[in-house]
């Protein structure tokens, strides 16, 4: 190994610079409105905790800033590009944003290595050497480079996670959406994944997480926004999240999930 | 005079398989590219496509194949083409094999998990990039099963263009009936020789069927 960041200063923790920013925003599935006039601003650097009870509204904020899901109403910008509604940025956007999921969706008639390259090589045009380097040290940044070249199949659900966050960061997004990425787990291959998580927080990345696991968001958040109803009800620092929540409806959910 | 029933009576039935497998090929791989093309349409974000695929489909599902081969034979001269029994024939079969294998392809196609089709859009994957590498590779294991199952089913289903006088397998059998009177010997064979090209076929899906529940019971 060459002299690689590693051992380097840690970097910024954060910048003014404006990661990720929402406005008014609306977002209905039919009649049901699932965002109720959100406005959020993420600074680059800044890790963000999103929790709530199940239907608030909080996977579809995150889904909402790489286009997953089409918005209805207001503005949001990622990278100082603006996602209009019509979605004309939104390749532009999304290969600066990676994206964690509940159940990994790796490709499962690829190996972990074809993962990891595949976007590399057809988004961005880099060639199969360069893509597969890259690769690799993403799978060894995530403790697995050993198991390049199996399949998804044969690897544990703690595993496929880091696969797949190793996948994310083979794009080199300035910007980590994760959503529930320990819920489908066994108890067992939590911790792995949320060392994981931490590790990549420590390194500077930009990181959204809808979890419900409140000693990560208290290790690691910078604020934690507890939403209702598609409505951001309440956001603090960690401290004052959990030891001092100024709505009732974060004290019963925190009642809730103790 | 009636002719007997001989070797090369036989061998007239036999060589006129070629046809029959010539005229599913065809069907085959026109209604392959056809069918591809309105499973991805009928799985598409556009409404208005997706709406009109499902018309086409309807329509071909919902009648006949001898009609389908009449509209096509008969309507290739209203339209002032000259009739050709191996054109029309060929037209009505594809037109026909795009709208099944088209629904069969879509049911498959809708067979691949949600998420990867999200996991591939949010690494930045456009859309006939999601296709060619995350979704049909996916979909392709499940369809092998009921498209060779569809197979059988077109090449049982050529034996209507002998009625618009395309000269294949069940054709040959009636030229050869009408010159001998041996309709029982005759249908045999001919019922005999489509069986040989079918269940083979037949053995193939069923093979497939197994080794696909087995590799996703994995």
């Amino acid at each position: 190994m060459t002299t690689t960041s590693e051992t380097a200063a840690e970097a910024p923790r954060k910048t003014l610079e404006t990661a990720v920013r929402m406005e008014a925003v609306n977002k209905w599935y039919g009649a049901f409105q699932a965002l109720k006039n959100v406005d959020l601003e993420v600074r680059s650097g800044e890790r963000i905790v999103v929790c709530g009870p199940s239907g608030s509204g909080k996977s579809t904020l995150i889904r909402c800033i790489n286009q997953l899901e089409a918005i209805q109403s207001g503005r949001i910008f990622v990278d100082g590009i603006e996602l209009t509604a019509g979605g004309k940025n939104v390749d532009a956007i999304r290969r600066e944003v990676g994206m964690v999921f509940q159940q990994f969706n790796l490709f499962p008639h690829m190996t972990v290595l074809e993962n990891c390259t595949l976007a590399p090589m057809k988004v961005r045009g880099e060639t199969r050497d360069a893509a597969e380097a890259t690769a690799r040290k993403y799978l060894a940044r995530v403790h697995i480079p050993e198991q390049a070249d199996k399949y998804p199949a044969q690897l544990s659900g703690g595993q496929q996670q880091r696969v797949a966050i190793a996948r994310a960061l083979c794009m080199n997004p300035k910007i980590m959406l994760f959503d529930e990425p320990t819920s489908a787990l066994d108890p067992e291959m939590v911790k792995e994944v949320l060392d994981t998580m931490i590790d990549l927080a420590d390194g500077g990345m930009t990181m959204l997480v809808v979890t419900h696991e409140m000693g990560f968001a208290r290790r690691v958040a910078d604020r934690v926004i507890f939403m209702d109803r598609g409505e951001i009800v309440e956001m603090a620092p960690p401290d004052r999240f959990f030891d001092d929540p100024q709505h009732e409806r974060t004290r019963t959910f925190l009642g809730q999930i103790a | 005079m009636i002719r007997t029933f001989g070797w090369n009576e036989f061998l007239f039935i036999l060589m006129a398989i070629r046809w029959t497998i010539a005229l599913s090929a065809i069907a085959f791989i026109g209604g392959g590219i056809g069918g591809l093309a309105i499973a991805l349409a009928r799985t598409s974000g556009d409404k208005v496509v997706r709406q009109a695929t499902a018309g086409f489909i309807r329509v071909f599902q919902g009648t006949p194949l001898l009609l389908q081969l009449f509209l096509v034979y008969f309507g290739m001269a209203v339209v002032g083409a000259a009739i050709n029994p191996w054109i029309a024939a060929a037209l009505a079969l594809t037109l026909h094999a795009s709208a099944f294998l088209g629904e069969i392809w879509r049911g498959c196609i809708e067979a691949v998990p949600l998420g990867q089709n999200e996991a591939a859009t949010a690494l930045g994957l456009k859309w006939a990039s999601r296709q060619r590498w995350i979704i049909l590779p996916q979909a392709a294991r499940i369809a092998v099963a009921p498209t060779v199952g569809f197979l059988v089913q077109l090449i049982k289903g050529t034996s209507l263009a002998a009625i618009i006088g395309f000269t294949e397998l069940t054709r040959a059998g009636q030229i050869i009936n009408n010159a001998t009177f041996e309709p029982f010997t005759v249908f045999s064979i001919v019922a005999g020789l489509y069986f040989v090209l079918c269940w083979p076929l037949s053995l193939l899906a069923r093979q497939a069927e197994i080794r696909f529940a087995r590799a996703s019971a994995r």
